[in-house]
């Protein structure tokens, strides 16, 4: 048991083609954490942290899309 | 810890929220928000080196700036340097560091890491903000969801 807990941190993961759902949860983390420091009671925190983890990947993912159409027109 | 001076115990919850990220938070009465922050930054600190391993993530040989940034979540970082470090001196010689993963596992673990670390600058300044407002009297009424007079 004790191996097998150790074994998940000893060798990488292959996230060939899945690079883009890593941003989520790391969105997510961020969100918790800003929130969880800016809010006067923890209460709030939840919806807090949806709307601003949503907010972020909109715009993440906005940007990626208008770089990407930039890069389309430009090459 | 009422007794104690103020500059002791915000340098103690700043101490505190390095070590471990949240315990600051616990230590001055916020546990709710401290158990919150602990197990996010611990998760996404955690995440990031089951992702890259423990071979590639905590690397301050190899990646000294990302190890700045690791650095600041504190014990986490020194737990995953003692793995990097056993995994480093179990291997033979011939496969001494650099020790890579593949390119792409190893930058979503240095990222997740390294924002875990980031956040806790956060999380520190905050928890000592809230240690100098209990022993100046406001965080009474501030944790009690009420505004300042």
């Amino acid at each position: 048991m004790n191996w097998l807990l150790a074994s998940i941190f000893l060798s990488s993961i292959d996230v060939t083609g899945k690079r883009l759902f890593f941003m989520f949860p790391l969105c997510l983390s961020v969100a918790i954490v800003y929130k969880s420091t800016r809010c006067h009671s923890m209460r709030d925190v939840p919806m807090a942290a949806l709307i601003l983890w949503v907010t972020i990947c909109l715009g993440m993912l906005g940007v990626g899309v208008g770089l990407w159409a930039l890069f389309s027109i430009l090459v | 810890m009422s007794s104690k001076p103020t500059a002791l115990r915000v340098s103690i919850a700043g101490f505190l929220a390095w070590l471990l990220p949240g315990l600051g938070h616990i230590v001055i009465g916020d546990r709710k928000r401290g158990i919150v922050i602990l197990v996010t930054i611990a998760a996404t600190f955690w995440s990031g080196v089951a992702i890259g391993g423990a071979g590639a993530t905590v690397d301050p040989e190899n990646k000294k700036l990302w190890f700045m940034a690791q650095i600041l979540a504190g014990g986490h970082t020194l737990a995953g340097y003692g793995l990097h470090r056993s995994v480093i001196n179990s291997l033979p010689p011939s496969d001494k560091p650099p020790y890579l993963a593949h390119w792409l596992s190893a930058e979503i673990a240095v990222h997740y890491t390294g924002v875990a670390g980031l956040l806790n600058i956060l999380v520190i300044l905050d928890a000592m903000s809230r240690a100098e407002r209990l022993s100046s009297g406001n965080g009474r009424k501030r944790k009690l969801g009420q505004s300042d007079p």
